[in-house]
């Protein structure tokens, strides 16, 4: 062992890399070499500097918002994967589905020829109108296009229509609960989303119904809506990992104190969780509201002891 | 050990679960690394942003490969391995704009200087000691900058995660040995660059 190959690995003893051999030769070697003990020293040294720009853990509002983040963008990816196998075109499965059943080959059959002839009388016949629906029959919910047809001085305006309608039933009813679904995360009326919200707090052991309140919980502007989600989806706490996220990040950053409060009893169940616990350490000492840091002291020292 | 094991096999199952299909286990997986994912971006970036950046862009590429995941390494070597390099893609993208400089960004957009970081928190901490350690924490942050992104990420792994060699050479798809040189080299370059700024 020389010099050279002692000077080259003072990193690596230091960082115990060194097999065991090694390491015993390079320790006798530093012995009896003043100038690699000074290495030695030296490395040590600028090892403890760097030591000086800590690591530290990424605090749980830190973490929270990322896993937050990542959640919505899993269920997007989810839910597009959802619809790629659903749209995907499986050219083998169409045919053996045309083999056994011969009256839709024939249905098949038939339009193909059908629109092959309309193919070809019609090809050169100039478009005068595509409407069927006069637009007085319902609202105009909006214009969503404007085009001049070139050559032939039309122009094709293409517009949404609105027509009142209603659907009674009970929570359960599919087509009930779709609207009270879209309601609770669209409309515009916080009344409307409040009683949507309300009504479906009862049927949260649905997952489906269990993601809009969720939803609610992070996202609806009215601190009302808020809490109403929360009462509905606390009890979910221990079993729903999504639910126990959205708590959590509700105590760290909701505007409402009603429901950051809210949050942290809905919480109690799962306090040994240890994103919980953190979130708790942290807000027992830092948090502006002395309610929230007493509280959160009061759930830590209810917590079983670990050993 | 029996620990490792134990959350290696773990993981089998998950991986499994969530190459059916299962979302639950996917989560899991991510439970188990995402704080050191995190942890490992925010201090080789130094941004709030930038972090969650990698650490969602991580997670997301797992979850779309998972399918083509084949059990030949630990799922937290093929995680790290996804992280560092959007890391080593992010540094190598701020060395050519060479916008890397002492002051950051926080999750709302907002700068904070590099230094408030090694502001010492303890109590009793003197002002003179504070400062000095500030000064020493620039100096550090200055002389990194000197490392080119493969360096930086190998004395990062070693230095700051502790990672062993082996596990860095795999991660980053190379041999043990030529962990070690870039170690070396890497760490050479530090003690000469700390050297001058002082």
């Amino acid at each position: 062992m020389n010099c050279e190959w002692v000077q080259q690995n003072t990193a690596l003893y230091l960082y115990g890399e060194l097999a065991d051999d090694a390491r015993h030769e390079l320790e006798q070697h530093i012995r009896r070499c003043p100038n690699c003990a000074a290495e030695l020293a030296a490395q040590k040294e600028f090892q403890e500097q760097m030591n000086a720009l800590p690591v530290e853990e990424p605090s749980a509002s830190f973490l929270a918002a990322a896993r937050m983040r990542l959640q919505e963008s899993l269920e997007t990816a989810q839910q597009n994967r959802a619809w790629y196998h659903r749209l995907a075109f499986d050219p083998m499965a169409w045919m053996r589905q045309v083999r056994f059943s011969p009256a839709l080959a024939m249905i098949i059959f038939l339009a193909g020829f059908g629109g092959g002839l309309g193919a070809m009388y019609s090809a050169k016949a100039p478009i005068t109108s595509t409407s069927t629906t006069p637009p007085a029959e319902a609202s105009i919910g909006g214009i969503t296009s404007i085009e001049k047809q070139a050559g032939t001085g039309n122009v094709k305006v293409q517009y949404d229509k609105r027509l009142p309608a209603s659907v009674q039933g009970s929570v359960s009813d599919p087509k009930v609960q779709d609207l009270l679904l879209y309601a609770a995360k669209s409309n515009e009326n916080s009344g409307v989303r409040l009683n949507s919200v309300d009504v479906l707090a009862s049927k949260a052991d649905d997952p489906r119904v269990r993601e809009t309140l969720t939803y609610a919980l992070r996202y609806d502007s009215n601190p009302g809506v808020r809490l109403m989600a929360l009462d509905g989806v606390g009890p979910f706490v221990k079993q729903d990992i999504r639910v126990r996220n959205a708590v959590l990040e509700a105590l760290l950053d909701d505007s409402n104190l009603g429901v950051r409060s809210g949050a942290l009893h809905a919480l109690e169940p799962v306090r040994a969780d240890s994103s919980v616990r953190m979130a708790l350490q942290q807000l027992s000492k830092e948090d502006p509201s002395e309610y929230i840091r007493t509280e959160s002291k009061r759930v830590l020292a209810s917590m079983p002891n670990i050993y | 050990m029996a620990g490792q094991a134990q959350s290696r096999m773990n993981d089998t199952e998950l991986i499994r679960e969530a190459q059916r299909g299962n979302h639950a286990a996917f989560e899991e997986l991510v439970r188990q690394y995402d704080g050191a994912v995190l942890r490992l971006a925010y201090h080789l970036t130094r941004s709030e942003q930038d972090a969650q950046d990698i650490y969602q862009e991580a997670f997301l590429k797992a979850y779309r490969n998972i399918g083509n995941f084949r059990f030949e390494c630990s799922f937290y070597t093929w995680i790290y391995r996804i992280a560092t390099n959007l890391c080593l893609d992010l540094l190598r993208k701020r060395q050519v704009r060479k916008e890397d400089s002492g002051v950051t960004t926080d999750s709302e957009g907002g700068t904070y200087d590099l230094l408030d970081q090694v502001a010492d928190q303890r109590s009793g901490a003197s002002p003179e000691r504070d400062l000095m350690r500030r000064e020493l924490g620039a100096n550090i942050a200055k002389a990194l900058q000197k490392l080119t992104p493969r360096e930086r990420m190998v004395f990062e792994m070693k230095h700051y995660q502790g990672l062993k060699l082996r596990t860095i050479g795999e991660i980053l798809n190379t041999t043990e040995e030529t962990a070690k040189n870039t170690l070396f080299r890497g760490t050479q370059k530090l003690r000469a660059a700390l050297k001058s700024i002082r």
